[in-house]
């Protein structure tokens, strides 16, 4: 063993701003390659757009421009424009050239929950293109329309403004257009991005959605219905949720007089009696001073509020579900099935955290064929489509083993979308990818209960059509052979009687279509079909 | 081609019938009713044993064939198109053969279904389909295959002093050589002109038919020499069902003793279950079973014992089947050790079918047998006719010995003791079961 040596490199220190990590690790952010960034890019900014719109009662109509922006190179110049809320212009720098900059970062249903999103697209464009970003954007209530020319500064993690102006508007425009160029892969990424605006569009039927693409293809998916999801509100944390850290802020943020009224104004579901037996169990007098409270009284606060047995559920008021009317119509303008129905269950909750579930089934007309374990899976989270890690999801564990197809009369592989939507403040993704969702099990059984419930009425009316196409069937079994028995009984009445063949036909085609219940029509088609061998 | 004046009146009188009931079927379809053939069903459960007249009848069940039934509609179907054949033959003046008429009748129907695929169905696959069909429209319309003037394979053969018109020939029966007259598939159409004989002997084996028949036998003892080759065919049976009614000769059968032979005995005295419609006009109830009988082989001694143990089901009257002073054995135990076949399984079972499960388990000692038969055969009740004194006691040594003997074993004790001995023993004693 040698002598360990006295003088050790010395360790260097310092801080980097949010911006530089994410310039770094973007690919924790979804950015990793040409191809995955320009599917990324696409998708963070269609999603602002329609949080832009949909969650705050607007029907969306969204453009999306994908076009190569540089003859030698892979450069992609991205727009994504929306008809919403747009950002107070005060804001606009910051929204888009701050790193952890958000509006969403409050108890409500969003899709957009990071404050990352748009940033890590601009940063991965602006190392690989060096181009800025161009927002254009005006609020319902503006005059005038506003025009930012954007940079981040990586090191401090700001917006450099390199140009700004603003005009009027003679029109009753409000909206965002952003648009930013990156290195991307467009042949390798085609696929996924078509991919996730289809099944975007799938669960927004309320919107009209322009897709342009660089190999000048346009798809456009035209609005079918007015009504929008009852768009999110935004709710107190439900006492469950809750932990030292959080009720440390809210003591310090010194905005109550009493702890009771603290209890009452920070949380949902707690009236005065709730406040005061909690109070009572953790040994707080009701009406001291927030200020005055150590972090052991705190404490003994939080775990008197988890142990409480008799909260309410949380509330879903923060929840967006899509509604069965969406679902529906969302899947008839995509696929054109015969038989559509969905779900909505009501609100559920796992670990102080409010949840929804719902489901639709497609079945038939341009519904494309599953596999033959399980049914054609279209998972969402928050109206998010989640296209990857369908192998890890809870969804996939249900449909894989929690329901039986064939006891709902479906034989797989068969024409069969199954929808899941699940929406919550708080979706247990698996990973940061933000692809799949972690079998928590009260998620689970919502899961398999909806869909249930929606493959009960699929077996109803496949139960009907089997029944149909059995009668059709027995048709067929019957008229085929009216024309051997027609022959036979000509031959038998003689020569004199041949003329009566037609009419025997005739006859008995209107027998067969009288007992069995089936158009005459369909019987003659069957009989004029024959040929009879020699 | 001449045509015999008894085959042109035959023909004439089917095609009538066939016309109208067809006619009527055609009526009602124009008038849009049902299409239905309403025919007696021919099965089991409609099969009545008549005790009076000692025949197996069709009973009164009749059956609704209908085209709007799914699964009768290929059988209303092929009753057409064969009733349709058939016209078509009659009305040419041909002679079918129920094979004819299989091949005449097949063919494919192509049709499309509702999702527009094509299909292909043959009109029927195997002759046994399209042979029911013609049982079917025998029923339906009531007229036998020979009166619609359709052949089928000749396997009965006859010999003796009888001298027939067939068609327009007149025929020596007692003139055929070594060989013999083939016994036509419509024997109704046969004219008796001669006979000189005291009695009727049908075989069931060819050869042995043929051993007597050299040996001279029917000349020696004024016989109508017969057999069947194996299950007799309707010809055969008509004929022999004809010589009886129309000749008041005595008919005698001779079997294999075994189960099979016993049920050959059956269908010439009083018909058969697939053919029960005809039992009428073929079974011949004054046949009598001469032989083997297993108390010739065994002698009645074996019987009594067996009987014995049969008084719990039959009551003590069974007893009087036994005769005094008892009958002796034809065969010696060194020859029955030579001529004895040990039974099968399914010549148990057969047996079974014929006299009832009951009687067997009285009396077979074989415990894997007497398992066996538990398995396959509890509850079997057994056919009426077999159930009398005089088949309990054949059957009871069959069941005790499990042990059978083909007639030519008898022939081979020397035909001159089948011939001279057995056979005329036999018949001067009234050693037979009626
Ligand atoms: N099209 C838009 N219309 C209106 N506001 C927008 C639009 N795009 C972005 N914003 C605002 O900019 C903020 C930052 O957007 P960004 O995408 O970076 O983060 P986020 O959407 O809040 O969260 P996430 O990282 O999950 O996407 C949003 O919170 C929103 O307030
Ligand atoms: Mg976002």
């Amino acid at each position: 063993m040698g002598v360990m040596s006295a003088v050790a490199p010395a360790e260097r220190y310092r801080a980097i701003s949010p911006a530089e990590f994410f310039y770094k690790y973007r690919e924790i952010a979804g950015f990793s390659n040409p191809a995955r960034a320009l599917y990324q890019a696409v998708r963070e900014f269609v999603e602002n757009a329609l949080d832009a719109t949909d969650s705050h009662g607007i029907l969306p109509n969204i453009k999306i421009i994908i076009e190569k922006a540089d003859e030698n190179r892979e450069f992609y110049r991205v727009t994504v424009e929306d008809n919403g809320i747009g950002l107070p212009p005060h804001v606009v720098p910051e929204a888009f050239g701050r790193v952890l900059f958000s509006s969403k970062y409050i108890l409500r249903q969003t899709r957009g929950m990071f404050g990352l999103g748009a940033k890590v697209a601009i940063l991965y464009g602006q190392m690989t293109t060096g181009r800025p970003v161009e927002v254009i954007t005006s609020q319902p209530n503006l005059r005038r329309i506003y025009y930012f020319k954007l940079r981040i500064d990586i090191n401090k993690n700001e917006p450099i403004i390199i140009e700004r102006g603003s005009w009027r508007k003679n029109r009753d425009w409000h909206g965002t257009i952003v648009s930013m160029t990156l290195e991307g892969d467009w042949s390798r990424a085609k696929q996924r991005i078509k991919d996730y605006i289809l099944r975007t569009a799938v669960v927004t039927p309320y919107a009209n959605i322009v897709f342009m693409t660089p190999d000048g293809e346009i798809y456009y998916y035209e609005r079918v219905i007015d009504k929008l999801p009852r768009p999110p509100k935004e709710v107190k944390p439900h006492p469950y949720g809750v932990d030292l850290e959080l009720m440390k802020r809210i003591r310090d943020s010194g905005s109550f007089s009493t702890v009771k009224e603290m209890l009452m104004k920070s949380f949902q579901g707690i009236g005065s009696v709730t406040a005061l037996s909690l109070l009572e169990i953790a040994g707080i007098s009701p009406d001291l001073s927030p200020k005055s409270l150590n972090d052991r009284q705190l404490l003994e606060l939080v775990n008197a509020m988890k142990n409480y047995k008799r909260f309410r559920a949380p509330t879903s008021e923060a929840l967006s579900p899509l509604g069965e009317e969406v679902i529906k119509a969302g899947l008839k303008r995509i696929y054109e099935p015969e038989f559509v129905e969905a779900v909505t269950r009501k609100p559920s909750a796992y670990q102080g955290h409010p949840f929804i579930v719902e489901v639709g089934i497609a079945f038939g007309g341009k519904v494309p064929l599953s596999n033959d374990k399980y049914p054609t899976l279209l998972r969402y989270a928050n109206k998010i489509p989640l296209l990857y890690d369908e192998g890890s999801d809870v969804s996939t564990a249900v449909v894989k083993e929690d329901i039986s197809w064939d006891q709902y009369l479906v034989k797989l592989p068969a024409p069969i979308i199954v929808l899941v939507h699940i929406c919550s403040t708080k979706v247990p993704f698996k990973g940061v990818g933000k692809e799949s969702i972690a079998d928590v099990k009260e998620i689970r059984n919502e899961i398999k209960l909806a869909i249930q419930e929606v493959a009960r009425r699929l077996r109803v009316y496949l139960s009907k059509k089997i029944k149909e196409e059995e009668k059709k069937k027995r048709v067929v079994s019957l008229a085929k052979y009216v024309p051997e028995i027609v022959r036979a009984l000509t031959i038998i009445l003689g020569d004199g009687q041949g003329g009566k063949a037609k009419l025997l036909e005739e006859k008995l085609v209107e027998i067969v279509s009288l007992r069995t219940g089936l158009p005459k029509d369909e019987v003659y088609k069957v009989v004029r079909s024959v040929e009879i061998g020699v | 081609m001449a045509i015999s004046s008894v085959d042109k009146y035959a023909r004439q009188r089917s095609l009538e019938i066939l016309r109208k009931k067809f006619a009527s079927i055609a009526k009602r379809i124009l008038e849009g009713k049902k299409p239905v053939l309403i025919m007696p069903k021919r099965v089991l459960s409609n099969t009545i044993y008549d005790m009076k007249k000692k025949l197996l009848l069709l009973g009164p069940e009749m059956k609704r064939r209908s085209l709007l039934d799914v699964n009768e509609a290929r059988k209303f179907m092929q009753t057409l198109l064969m009733a349709s054949i058939i016209y078509e033959a009659l009305v040419n003046d041909e002679y079918p053969t129920i094979r004819d008429l299989y091949y005449r009748g097949k063919h494919t129907i192509s049709y499309r279904d509702i999702s527009g695929k094509m299909h292909h169905e043959n009109t029927w696959d195997e002759q046994r389909e399209s042979d029911a069909v013609i049982r079917d429209i025998e029923v339906f319309l009531g007229v036998l295959r020979e009166e619609m003037l359709i052949l089928s394979k000749e396997k009965g053969k006859v010999v003796g002093n009888l001298i027939i018109k067939s068609g327009d020939d007149v025929i020596d029966l007692s003139k055929m050589g070594h060989g013999a007259y083939a016994i036509e598939p419509t024997p109704d159409l046969i004219e008796f002109k001669d006979i000189d004989a005291e009695f009727v002997l049908v075989v069931e084996k060819d050869a042995v038919f043929q051993q007597l028949h050299r040996y001279g036998f029917w000349k020696k003892y004024k016989a109508i020499l017969i057999t069947s080759a194996g299950q007799p065919d309707r010809a055969t049976r008509r004929f022999v069902r004809r010589l009886s009614e129309e000749l008041k000769l005595p008919i005698y059968i001779l079997t294999d003793a075994d189960p099979y032979g016993w049920y050959i005995y059956s269908v010439f005295k009083i018909g058969s279950i697939t053919l029960s419609y005809e039992s009428e006009r073929l079974a011949t109830p004054d046949a009598k079973f001469i032989g083997v009988s297993m108390t010739d082989i065994f002698g009645e001694e074996e019987a009594a014992k067996n009987i014995n143990k049969l008084t719990s089901i039959f009551g003590k009257e069974i007893k009087d089947a036994i005769s005094k002073p008892r009958k002796k054995a034809y065969l010696s135990e060194k020859e029955r050790r030579n001529y004895i076949i040990k039974a099968k399984k399914k010549d148990v079972e057969r047996a079974v079918e014929l006299v009832g499960y009951d009687v067997a388990d009285k009396l077979i000692s074989n415990p894997e047998i007497k398992k066996y038969i538990r398995q396959k055969k509890l509850g079997v009740s057994g056919y009426p006719w077999f159930r009398t004194p005089e088949w309990i006691k054949e059957i009871s040594i069959f069941f005790s010995k499990l042990a059978k003997l083909e007639i030519e074993a008898m022939a081979s004790k020397g035909l001159k003791f089948l011939a001279d001995t057995y056979i005329p023993t036999k018949i001067e004693t009234g050693d037979w079961i009626d």
